[in-house]
């Protein structure tokens, strides 16, 4: 017996595919956010207060930055964004500021505790944060359905899966994947492998000396990366790698495989965001200048 | 010469004796455990090599070139601490003594942070470190100072609130530079990873110097602790030998602090171990002191390396802390 698996397929695909572009959110909306508190949204919000720069860079990238009426200290992506009333940061969060500009919504993260607080001054709080690689379309979806624009949220997880993709190509068929150490912070902070950073730089052709065991932002004994003697060093200067102890027999210094990460990259490479691609396009010719020429 | 020291439960000599074997057992186990377990032949083996310059292979980078000179670098920063300690319990006649009175520890931690946050070169940073520690003690002498005198309640009061100030400032600092806030705090609880021999050649004149400095005056030491006008009328210049203390241990923080930051707990308990084991004199209680923090530091930075602890002044302060609270009780049943 024969079956249309294909055309069944096609038909849930399609109809999906017109329910979501139909449907609007309906308001009231009521989500579980990541401090785990249920959170009722009564209408669409209009006025929007970020304080975390990736989820600045997503609402924008859904076509509402007009609808951004603050943004924390440290957002600073797309243009548009570094005119707006800055709010603070993690550490010094200015709620009076948050609650004068009459936000319909502020997006937060599950850091710093601004939820508590703001929710008492009758501001809606909504805890947003995408930590892991996944999570980065998750969220953007779930940002998607609490500002209204699903169709948008999905087009632009299709999109950054397609930026994520034309780079994965090439770099699978690189003929040779060094061994890599991504420094984060000098004291020495590296990235896991199941971290955001991790997966992106698995998927860049490298193969990262840190183990899934030791975490996802694990602090480094130096003796280790020694140990592991990494083919390619990212996140420092020749020169700072240079002058450690025991590093100038690691393989990388001694090829000259050691690579700062440009202001711009790091910025980009440290947010779960929608230039993801990008960062993974920039990590990408880093790790394989040959692919790109 | 020992013999003269008032003595209580073991003798100095077989305790100098036990003491330096435990330093000498805390540098070779420093030595040969870590993340990457390396055989006591091999750690040998690469020691001979390095002292040899013969050329390096396998893991005598790792043996050479990271495990000893931070281990060389944990036992100079523990020494310095502890005899600093020493010498300020004795100075100010008072038990809570430490390089954290007088400010002199937050003073450097403000002079090295600045010169990180700016990104000075690495050998400035102890030289930064000195200067402010120096102005942070003349805060405190100033403040401190009654007449000609410097009565010790004014002057643990008064570097109290210094190094409140200053600890305040280097946060501040922390909190400015986010680009090196993590870096900064690390440094702020005490870190002696990446030290090297370039870094343990800067630090070794400070320490031995100030180090040196308060050894001489142990016998002026015990001196004042019979009270300052036994002490004055004894022949001792009891502000000048003060002042001159101050400055060596000063001179000792600053270069302790310099790369591997603040490290809680070492300067205060290491004399009172030793106080309890070989009695109260001076001309004991300061090389023993530096023997015993020189092996403490070196195996609480053991123990950061191989379990999540992670730092040194994370590991010192967990055991310090509980550890000085049970002297507090024993002294007070005393």
């Amino acid at each position: 017996m024969t079956f249309p698996v294909k055309g069944i397929l096609t038909l849930i695909t399609l109809s999906g595919a017109l329910s979501g572009a139909a449907a609007a959110t309906s308001y009231p909306l009521t989500i579980t956010d990541d401090l785990g508190r249920k959170v009722t949204l009564k209408a669409e919000p209009k006025r929007i207060v970020s304080v975390l720069p990736s989820t600045s860079e997503t609402v924008c990238a859904l076509g509402l930055c007009d609808r951004l009426v603050g943004v924390d200290d440290y957002s600073d992506y797309p243009q548009q964004v570094t005119k707006l009333p800055k709010v603070g940061g993690l550490y010094n969060p200015n709620i009076e500021a948050m609650v004068a500009l009459k936000p319909d919504v502020v997006l937060v993260s599950q850091y710093g505790k601004l939820a508590e607080p703001l929710t008492q001054a009758g501001v809606t709080v909504i805890a947003v944060n995408p930590e892991t690689y996944d999570e980065v379309f998750s969220k953007t979806l779930l940002l998607g359905k609490i500002l209204n624009r699903e169709a948008q949220a999905k087009a632009l997880v299709g999109k950054i899966k397609g930026d994520i993709a034309r780079v994965e190509i090439l770099t699978k068929n690189a003929v040779r994947q060094p061994t890599a150490y991504f420094e984060i912070d000098p004291t020495p902070y590296s990235i896991g492998p199941n971290s955001f950073m991790g997966v992106l730089l698995t998927k860049a052709g490298a193969r990262n000396i840190i183990p899934a065991s030791m975490g996802d932002f694990p602090k480094v004994d130096p003796e280790f990366i020694v140990k592991a003697n990494p083919q390619l060093i990212l996140g420092v200067d020749a020169k700072t790698a240079g002058a450690r102890p025991g590093w100038s027999g690691i393989s990388a210094l001694k090829a000259g495989k050691v690579r700062d990460i440009p202001a711009e990259l790091n910025s980009m490479l440290g947010r779960p965001g929608p230039r993801l691609g990008q960062a993974l396009m920039g990590l990408a010719k880093l790790i394989h200048p040959e692919l790109f020429k | 010469m020992q013999a003269a020291a008032p003595r209580r439960g073991l003798g100095v000599g077989l305790g100098t004796l036990l003491l330096a074997a435990l330093l000498l057992a805390a540098v070779v186990l420093g030595t040969g455990l870590g993340s990457v377990t390396i055989p006591p032949g091999e750690v040998l083996g690469a020691l001979w090599r390095g002292a040899t310059r013969q050329a390096l292979e396998g893991n005598d980078v790792i043996v050479w070139q990271i495990r000893l000179p931070r281990v060389v670098m944990g036992a100079l920063v523990g020494a310095s601490l502890s005899v600093c300690g020493g010498a300020f319990q004795g100075v100010f006649r008072n038990p809570l003594a430490d390089p954290y009175l007088l400010g002199v520890a937050s003073g450097s931690a403000l002079g090295a942070t600045v010169a990180i946050v700016a990104g000075w070169p690495r050998a400035l940073i102890p030289v930064s470190a000195l200067l402010t520690a120096l102005v942070a003690v003349a805060c405190t002498l100033s403040l401190a100072r009654e007449g000609r005198r410097f009565p010790p309640t004014r002057l643990i009061l008064a570097g109290v609130v210094v190094g409140s100030v200053l600890s305040a400032a280097t946060t501040a600092l922390i909190l400015r530079g986010e680009d090196r806030a993590r870096q900064v705090l690390a440094y702020t609880l005490g870190d002696l990873g990446f030290s090297g021999w370039r870094d343990v050649l800067t630090v070794l004149p400070y320490a031995a110097l100030g180090c040196g400095a308060l050894l001489l005056l142990a016998r002026a030491l015990d001196t004042l602790q019979l009270g300052e006008l036994t002490a004055r009328s004894l022949g001792v210049p009891v502000e000048r030998l003060r002042l001159i203390a101050v400055l060596a241990a000063s001179l000792a923080t600053a270069g302790a602090v310099a790369y591997v930051g603040v490290i809680g707990f070492v300067g205060l308990i290491v004399p009172h171990m030793i106080r309890l084991a070989f009695g109260p004199g001076h001309r004991t209680l300061l090389p023993l002191s530096a023997l015993l923090g020189g092996a403490l530091l070196v195996g609480a930075d053991l123990l950061a390396r191989t379990t999540p602890l992670s730092q040194v002044g994370i590991v010192t302060t967990l055991l310090g802390g509980p550890f000085f609270l049970w002297l507090l009780r024993k002294e007070r049943h005393d």
